[in-house]
């Protein structure tokens, strides 16, 4: 072959690749037992709540989000296996000035679902019309404060942050929303900012709900289910070239109780369903008696591990002080039977925790040995040595003379929390701590946590794959450091209040405050290391287990990867195919 | 007969006004609400939260907010769902016509079996199918719905069924009206009738025994049989339609239990009805829904007495309004 022609057919290639979409291939999970699929069939899964909207960003509603999953993409997502940031609609990106500026070059010939180009205008619109967008029930705007949002050419984008933010890239998992459907609705189209909401109502034309996703909607049965079929021009591909998703439907039947799910399930009426412990092992035993489907576990990133934290704040001023010191948190530490919580609440399927970072993750710093080991006798020794003499009748008094005693408040939907309740209380018995358990509707622990009115509480708060997307959880003084509220800041805009700061906690504000700044990630992950030792070794709040991801599929489906569900930027759906 | 049902149509206005005050206190007295619960994101700020009351005027004083709610209402705008960002009347609708037919058939069945069975046992008080019957009926009585429910899954997934939830298998929910998709409905609609009926079939069987019991021992009765009136007779004619007449009024009252009884059934076999609605309103605090449902109840409950009112003067006789 001539130089000539040689030049000749490399253009051409290059032409036949501009012309087609640039299609995203799917690099081998063969350790999760990912195998090449066939195109066709359909999957039914269950969704817990009916959708209280068909618009992402209307309303933060885990039945939007379990579909928005599947009908939309973001800049990013996350591969299957390790949780690493991968390509998705944004092929490639360059951070310069100092982690300030992002740059992302989008993926040429994506097609919305009704044929439309994705473009820059897509993005730019998404991101400042209504994820920056304060009235935006579902939005982010708090994390889009400040950032300039522009259109460089039709396929690149640049966001400018006002202050380095090394975790920002993780954002770019949100979903991108067509701007040729929803413009009307928003500022850019005259209506007022709240107006936004009112996009995709649930009685919407299907039509009008478009993606770039995987799959388009077809169809909503008021409080009944949702169907969405196959898009066939969407921009993934298995690793023979073949055309993703291989499923030509996915339907989703509505169903709210847990047990209904199971009894749709093994009647084989759902294809898949995520479990809890509590029902694994019945499923388990069926699997194994030889049922046509197969229970599954996985160590998960994201999940809610519960904690126990203690109110720094107490209006009791003598439990307060106690509250406040670690050793007393170390000794009550060492009462918490962590082990027999994994084997007895969560049926095994559970691991120590992380502190603040999941054990899984990259970032986790092994406090393994920082948890302590249940040990009654060291933790009796531990009470004594604070001067916490025992009464008449076992229980310790305090300086006071009254009863060491505190209120427990625990999620009483909940089986987990329940079950962790009881264990504590029984084994706090024993060292002379008395709890009385309080437990309400685990919907409003959060809010009865941000409140005053509590001593001790059991409580989850999500992992996420980078620290610093749960600063206002773990950096003392944020919005959501609520067993020390006396720290948070006293205007909402306000600096936190330093004066009340335990010395523990200030050292691991400034390394909150530097790791914010710093872009080497090697420097960021010794800075996360030192804090997870500071929190563990002062007991911040006393984390109980780490729960796995749990699931059941019928074996007529293949390629099945656990679903975290709700989490954007984490979908395996496409690779599934029927058998 | 006309001016009762007029004059009863005039008592039920300021009742329904005192209704609607209860109703709307009831919510604001719950603890946190709607906006509260928005918080707990972190993405919600206080601002837009803040933002979103003064949209829904809930930053005005509680009376005013009453009268706004209550003028919508007399206009026939029933409020806005906070959490589907759709008028309320609009989200009840598509709900009602699978609440309305699984109530009217499971009334009908329930009193097509009860009182039959409810004169039987009454007849044959101490047979072998009389005993059964009000071993049955117990049963039904002492047992919660979603227990009934769920023996009756584990029933069906014990025999290989599939029909285990919902009304219809997934394939026919949307689909159109077809013989399968209609004997398909019938697979599933057995479980339904028989969780939500089983209460009242029992409740109302009883009622016909007792009354029926009560009638046979009546001079009438024995005068008509010592008259040599043929037995059938006596018992069609006489007993049994005088048996009856108490039933009529709690006819009426089953009216309301259209909302709010089979709430946990239809929880439980996922039946699309207005009882999880109104149930995933109350947990999120959602007040137009909720107050429109109860009004909507109350309503049912007055409609339902009227009805048995107009009944029962046309069954029996004695009865007579002025």
């Amino acid at each position: 072959m001539s130089k000539r022609r040689a030049l000749w057919l490399v253009g051409f290639l290059l032409l036949g690749a501009l012309a087609l979409a640039q299609s995203k291939t799917i690099s081998s999970y063969s350790n999760l037992g990912v195998t090449g699929g066939k195109a066709g069939g359909s999957l039914t899964l269950a969704l817990g709540s009916a959708p209280q909207t068909l618009f992402y960003y209307g309303a933060i509603d885990s039945a939007i989000q379990t579909l928005a999953n599947q009908m939309f993409d973001g800049l990013i997502e996350y591969n299957l296996a390790n949780y690493k940031i991968e390509p998705a609609l944004a092929v490639s990106w360059q951070i310069s000035g100092g982690s300030r500026v992002y740059t992302f070059n989008l993926r040429r010939g994506v097609k919305w679902h009704d044929g439309r180009d994705f473009t820059a205008d897509d993005v730019v619109f998404t991101y400042s019309q209504i994820v920056a967008n304060p009235e935006a029930r579902g939005g982010d705007a708090g994390n889009f404060a400040g950032v300039k949002i522009e259109k460089v050419d039709t396929y690149r984008v640049r966001f400018t942050l006002p202050k380095p933010a090394p975790a920002f890239i993780h954002y770019m998992r949100l979903p991108i929303m067509p701007k040729h459907k929803l413009v009307g609705f928003s500022q850019e189209g005259g209506k007022a900012p709240a107006e936004i909401n009112n996009a995709w109502p649930t009685n919407v034309n299907p039509e009008e709900v478009v993606g770039t996703g995987p799959f388009r909607l077809q169809s909503y049965t008021p409080g009944q289910q949702v169907t969405l079929v196959k898009n066939p021009n969407y921009w993934k591909r298995d690793e023979n070239g073949a055309v993703l998703p291989y499923l030509d439907r996915l339907q989703y039947l509505i169903i709210t109780d847990s047990q209904a799910r199971v009894a749709q399930f093994l009647a084989g009426n759902l294809g898949q369903i995520n479990i809890s412990g509590a029902e694994f092992p019945d499923l388990k035993r069926r699997e194994v008696q030889g049922a046509p489907f197969k229970v599954v576990q996985f160590r998960a990133l994201f999940g809610s591990p519960p904690h126990l934290a203690f109110n720094y704040d107490a209006k009791n001023p003598e439990l307060a002080r106690l509250f406040r010191n670690s050793d007393f948190r170390r000794a009550i530490q060492a009462a918490v039977n962590r082990n027999r919580i994994i084997e007895d609440v969560y049926n095994g399927l559970a691991e120590l925790p992380g502190n603040g970072v999941a054990p899984i993750s990259e970032w986790y710093y092994d406090t393994r040995k920082l948890l302590g080991s249940y040990d009654l006798k060291a933790a009796n020794a531990a009470l004594d040595k604070l001067g916490l003499k025992r009464g008449p009748d076992g229980i310790r008094l305090l300086p006071s003379g009254k009863l060491l005693e505190f209120t427990l408040t625990y999620g009483s939907n909940s089986t987990a929390f329940t079950g962790i309740a009881t264990i504590l209380q029984n084994d706090l018995r024993q060292v002379g701590v008395k709890v009385n358990l309080q437990g309400i509707l685990a919907a409003n622990l959060l809010s009865t946590g941000r409140g005053k009115d509590w001593e001790a509480i059991i409580l989850g708060l999500g992992d996420q794959p980078d620290p610093e997307l749960r600063t206002p959880i773990w950096k003392p003084g944020g919005a959501l450091y609520y067993w020390h509220q006396s720290t948070q800041p006293a205007t909402p805009e306000g600096a936190p209040q330093f004066n009340n700061f335990l010395p523990w906690e200030k050292e691991i504000y400034d390394i909150w405050e530097k790791a914010a700044s710093t872009t080497n990630v090697t420097q960021r992950k010794a800075l996360y290391d030192r804090w997870q030792a500071i929190f563990a070794r002062e007991a911040m709040v006393i984390m109980i287990a780490k729960e796995y991801a749990a699931g059941a599929v019928s074996n007529r489906y293949g390629n099945y990867v656990y679903s975290l569900g709700v989490i954007p930027g984490y979908n395996p759906v496409p690779l599934m195919f029927q058998r | 007969m006309w001016t009762f049902v007029f004059k009863r149509f005039l008592i039920a206005i300021p009742t329904l006004l005192l209704i609607s005050v209860l109703v709307f206190a009831v919510i604001q007295l719950q603890p946190g609400g709607f906006l509260e619960n928005m918080l707990e994101d972190p993405r919600v700020s206080r601002e837009t939260v803040e933002r979103i009351r003064q949209q829904y005027l809930l930053d005005q004083p509680v009376w005013v907010q009453y009268l706004n709610w209550l003028g919508g209402v007399l206009r026939g705008d029933f409020g806005y769902s906070f959490l589907n960002n759709r008028p309320v009347s609009e989200l009840i609708w598509e709900r009602l016509g699978w609440t309305v037919f699984l109530a009217v058939i499971t009334i009908f069945a329930t009193w097509v079996v009860a009182i039959p069975l409810g004169i039987y046992t009454a007849l044959r008080r101490h047979g072998f199918g009389a005993m059964l019957a009000n071993f049955i009926g117990y049963f039904g009585l002492a047992t919660p719905d979603f227990l009934v429910a769920l023996l009756l899954i584990f029933a069906v997934l014990s025999a290989g069924g599939t029909s285990v939830g919902g009304l219809f298998s997934p394939q026919y929910i949307d689909a159109p009206w077809s013989w399968a998709k209609f004997t398909d409905m019938l697979s599933h609609l057995w479980i339904p009738l028989i969780v939500i009926g089983l209460d009242g079939t029992a409740g109302i069987m009883r009622q016909m025994r007792a009354n029926m019991l009560d009638v046979l021992s009546q001079d009438y009765v024995r005068t008509a049989r010592s008259k040599g009136l043929a037995e059938r007779v006596v018992l069609w004619k006489h007993a049994v339609r005088n048996a009856i007449n108490p039933l009529i009024s709690i006819a009426g009252l089953s009216l309301p239990n259209l909302i709010s009884s089979t709430i946990i059934a239809s929880i439980v076999l996922n039946l699309p009805t207005i009882g999880p609605f109104l149930y995933d309103s109350l947990l999120n605090k959602d007040q137009y829904v909720v107050m429109a449902l109860l009004m909507m109840s109350a309503v049912l409950l007055m409609i339902g007495n009227l009805l048995a009112d107009v009944a029962l003067a046309w069954a029996d006789p004695r009865i007579r309004y002025g």
